[in-house]
């Protein structure tokens, strides 16, 4: 063979192994590109077949999701569908999964359990969603059965709403709340301390609303050194109830990251308010809240939605008080699924391991988003 | 009645001002109604032309990422689409400057090709030039102007290049050098990539040529590789000092951005359909042949191995190399320049294979060869239509008309669910923004740190994108952020949350702008970052420059052996290496 057929050969050749070699094992880039997908695995184990799962999840290949169940006759893939993202809009309905572990529990011959956990990135931050999987042996492969949690009904009701509203007459779009031709509702903030984390300096407090009217809200924190200098400001961004009804208390939590208490001589704090238009609704209870003590310190309890309208998104703004009545934590949820009229939802929201002991009561307020009802 | 066909095979090219013709009868229409402004990047390059129209000598841009310097990227094309404005208006001046690199580009493709090829294949490759999928790619779904601009110099300068080596012409140097600095000027990582894939061919090709006498003295090619390698480093390195100095200082070390041109094209489809099918079109037909006669021809062998290693690294993460040869800048580059470049190198082969099958089948061939490149033009324009960006019908002018009014410019803003169009918002509006679409321009560590492109587009890039855009939100004061845009309904819960409220609707009620009260008006960074003014007035006047000194060494006449090359037998049967099954 002359040298001319030598080279076309190697170029021939050397092309197709080098797609081989990127098509068997991708990399870092390509798999996430392909949903961490390659030719390789097949679901030729109980835990191949949960894992291709989760890469068709996290694709939204729902038809070959779907496809690949082994109880999909038990019910349609809109049904599956709506299983993950919400069968109503919620915080579901746009999360993504971002990644996802497998730990298989226990197997047999012909039968596994496996736990898929489910991270999912959202716009207001990430979540973590749990399924444990029942895995079955078919012919020489594996297909997980799906337990489908089915579409709650709300039974058919009346629902009367009496609660609150404040309504503004505004200048004209854009004005600012703060430079309107009326006073600013009264705040005041009702409690403050700063703590040291690892991941850098918390203050934390209470923001009470004296006025008569409803107040937007916000915190600032900036702190200080001993020389007076300062050396970082945030804000309170989400970790806060921005509407404050007359007499509401809302808690703050301030993140400076990567600081330290010892070089803080002081913090100057602003709140901010203006008067805003504003509902007492929808009106979202809680019932059975409970303390969990440590070790795994958890605050638990099932938010119900009194009012007939559905709300997207509930956040939950959980204030930790020791026995002294100081605000020792500010810990909070946000819920992935809608909030039906009626209809507890279940939260559950962790507490650090080092505060937990100090902690001796609690008290919840939840802010809702509901399609259609920010404008 | 009696057909009479002529079956003697003609060698003559086709004329040079007829394949210009060509080119212009296909894309001046396409260039008339606008078509690139619906690209990816178009409205990049002519939001940094707006800026050169206004601040010529100033390259601090104080209307993305709360100021940034415009001299972290190569200017030429811009500055020419900033002159040539003021006559034509921004956008038209965009199309002509784009249209002259296009004809420009058909003249370097006939030039490089006769290094290799006969005139009459090089002919043939410069009108498929016309029609490449990669070059309508670029141009009308991905908008790289710079691109496309550098290119075509660079290939105008390597003929010259050749003549310097082979025969140590000094206009041939002179012209070689200035031109290469024009196309550095245009686009550094072309100049950069394309002394690979472009030049190291045709130095190999001054070691295997033969024709008008001797070889190459090893001793003449060596002086005068590094003589020329030495002045055009020289020349680069001043022409572009502030880029260099932009560089050095502040390099590009923010977190990797996901790109899908490094997806592995069999996993991910959709990527293969964007980025080898769309670009390639017709001539991924011509792979075997590029392959069997760049392997039989001596000559052809180095073209040949610069055609398969851009070709290689173009496939993104379908293969391995792009990422063992680039190392982090595969993370950094995108790879459908690469396909451009192998396309382009790929051209003298296509010249060759049309020229064979015209002269061997005549209108048997020319009809189907006419429609595979019509297929191959009219889907690559088509893709930027059938795969829209997102954002592609957003109407800003009412949002640029809302924030220049009442005073709302003198705080920041960003959009959400605005694709591209954040280019052509800021062309319009005088407010600053904290996000942009130049990710190596930016310094806030909001955005560098998180591994995401433009705020806008925040949720394509997942947790990354998100964590960035929450980070922004929550610095709203530091910047004077105060104005939010939104176009996608999916952000509303966190604005909502974040303590922001609606203020106004526009576009009937599908753009909702919210604020955010208590923020001051933004004041400007002093960032270490913004060029001192003697490096503006470099900027503003040496790469232009350098262009401008490029067309008038270019005019200078060159000699006949200069221009013609003498009568080689390109790439001719006899190279063929005995064995070779002729076709």
């Amino acid at each position: 063979m002359n040298k001319g057929r030598v080279l076309a050969v190697f170029i021939t050749a050397a092309t197709v192994a080098l797609i081989a070699i990127g098509t068997l094992w991708p990399g870092k880039t390509a798999l996430q590109y392909s949903g961490g997908k390659n030719l390789l695995r097949t679901s030729s184990t109980p835990q191949a077949a949960v894992e291709n799962l989760g890469d068709e999840i996290r694709l939204r290949a729902w038809g070959a999701a779907y496809s690949s169940l082994g109880n999909k006759a038990e019910f349609s893939q809109s049904d599956f569908v709506h299983d993950l993202t919400g069968y109503y809009l919620s915080l579901r309905t746009y999360a993504t999964l971002e990644s996802f572990e497998v730990r298989p529990l226990h197997a047999s011959s012909d039968q596994a359990e496996v736990r898929l956990r489910m991270h999912w990135s959202s716009v207001v931050g990430p979540f973590t969603t749990t399924r444990d999987l029942q895995v079955v042996k078919n012919g020489d492969r594996w297909n997980v059965d799906w337990p489908l949690v089915r579409k709650t009904v709300v039974p058919p009701q009346v629902i009367p709403e009496n609660y609150l509203r404040w309504d503004v007459i505004y200048r004209g779009p854009g004005d600012d709340w703060g430079v309107q031709d009326v006073e600013a509702p009264h705040v005041r903030i009702v409690d403050m301390h700063p703590v040291q984390r690892a991941e850098g300096v918390v203050v934390l407090g209470e923001l009470l609303n004296e006025d008569v009217v409803p107040a937007y809200v916000s915190v600032r924190a900036t702190l200080q050194s001993k020389s007076g200098s300062p050396i970082s400001t945030e804000g309170s961004f989400d970790k806060i109830s921005h509407i404050l009804l007359p007499k509401q208390v809302t808690p703050f939590f301030v993140n400076f990251p990567n600081a330290t208490l010892s070089d803080v001589g002081s913090i100057r704090m602003e709140p901010l308010s203006g008067l805003v238009s504003a509902s007492a609704g929808p009106v979202i209870v809680i019932e059975n809240q409970q303390l969990n003590p440590a070790p795994g310190a958890t605050v638990t309890g099932q938010l119900v939605n009194q009012s007939g309208q559905v709300v997207n998104i509930a956040h939950i703004l959980e204030t930790l008080y020791d026995k002294t009545g100081q605000v020792v934590w500010v810990a909070d949820q946000y819920t992935d699924h809608a909030l039906l009229p009626l209809t507890p939802i279940p939260f559950d929201i962790h507490i650090p391991e080092d505060l937990a002991r100090k902690v001796s009561s609690e008290r919840t307020i939840v802010e809702t988003y509901s399609v259609g009802g920010v404008h | 009645m009696e057909r009479i066909e002529s079956v003697a095979p003609s060698s003559r090219p086709l004329p040079i001002s007829l394949i210009l013709m060509a080119a212009l009868a296909v894309h001046l229409p396409l260039m008339l109604i606008r078509l690139p402004l619906n690209s990816y990047d178009a409205n990049f390059h002519i939001f940094f032309a707006s800026h050169y129209l206004h601040h010529w000598f100033n390259p601090w841009n104080t209307k993305w990422y709360a100021g940034f310097s415009q001299t972290t990227y190569p200017p030429l094309p811009q500055q020419w689409v900033a002159l040539v404005s003021h006559i034509m208006g921004l956008d038209m001046a965009y199309m002509a400057v784009q249209l002259a690199a296009i004809l420009l580009l058909v003249v370097g493709v006939y030039r490089f090709s006769l290094l290799w090829v006969s005139p009459r294949a090089a002919s043939f490759a410069a009108l498929a030039t016309v029609f490449l999928g990669s070059e309508s790619f670029l141009v009308y779904s991905a908008g790289q102007l710079a691109t496309t601009s550098a290119a075509p110099i660079y290939l105008n300068a390597l003929p010259y290049l050749f003549d310097w080596i082979r025969r140590g012409s000094w206009r041939a140097f002179l012209k070689a050098s200035v031109l290469f600095t024009a196309a550095a000027a245009a686009h550094h990582a072309t100049l950069l990539f394309g002394s690979f894939f472009f030049a190291v061919p045709v130095l190999a090709l001054v070691l295997l040529d033969r024709q008008g006498g001797e070889r190459t003295s090893v001793p003449a090619f060596v002086f005068r590789t590094v003589t020329i390698v030495l002045l055009v480093g020289a020349a680069i390195a001043v022409v572009l000092l502030p880029f260099w100095i932009a560089l050095i200082h502040y390099p590009v070390t923010q977190a990797p951005i996901p790109h899908p041109s490094r997806a592995n094209y069999i996993l991910s489809p959709i990527w293969g359909l964007n980025y080898f099918i769309a670009p390639y079109g017709a001539m991924i037909l011509a792979l075997p042949f590029i392959v069997l006669r760049g392997s039989m021809t001596v000559r052809l062998r180095p073209l040949l191995l610069g055609f398969w290693v851009a070709f290689l690294v173009g496939l993104g993460g379908t293969t391995p190399v792009g990422q063992l040869l680039l190392g982090r800048a595969f993370e950094v580059l995108t790879m459908e320049r690469f396909t451009y470049w192998a396309t382009l190198l790929a051209l003298p082969f296509v010249g060759l294979l049309v020229s064979e099958l015209i002269d061997r089948f005549r209108m048997r061939a020319v009809i189907p060869l006419a429609l595979a490149a019509a297929f191959t033009c009219a889907f690559a324009v088509a893709w930027v239509t059938i795969r829209q960006a997102e954002g592609a019908s957003v109407k800003v002018d009412s949002v640029a008309a809302w924030l220049n009014r009442d005073r709302h410019d003198q705080y920041r803003y960003i959009t959400l669910g605005f694709g591209d169009k954040i280019s052509r918002l800021a062309v319009l509006t005088d407010a600053g923004s904290v996000d942009g679409e130049w990710n190596s321009g930016r310094r806030l560590p909001e955005l560098t740190s998180n591994g995401a492109g433009s705020l806008s587009s925040s949720k394509y890039f997942g947790q990354a994108g998100l964590d960035a855009l929450r980070a922004m939100l929550r610095h709203a004061d530091k910047y004077g952020l105060k104005w939010v845009i939104v176009r996608d309904p999916y952000y509303d819960p966190l604005l909502k949350f974040a303590g922001w409220r609606p203020v106004d609707m526009l576009e009937n009620n599908t753009i909702t702008i919210w604020s955010k009260d208590g923020v001051p008006p933004a004041v400007p960074l002093n960032a270490p970052q913004m060029p001192p003014r003697w490096q503006g007035i470099l900027w503003g006047t040496l790469p232009f420059g350098s262009s401008i000194l490029a067309i008038l060494v270019v005019l200078i006449p060159g000699r006949k052996q200069e221009e013609g090359r003498g009568d080689p037998a390109f790439a001719s049967q006899e190279d063929l290496e005995p064995g070779r099954l002729v076709s």
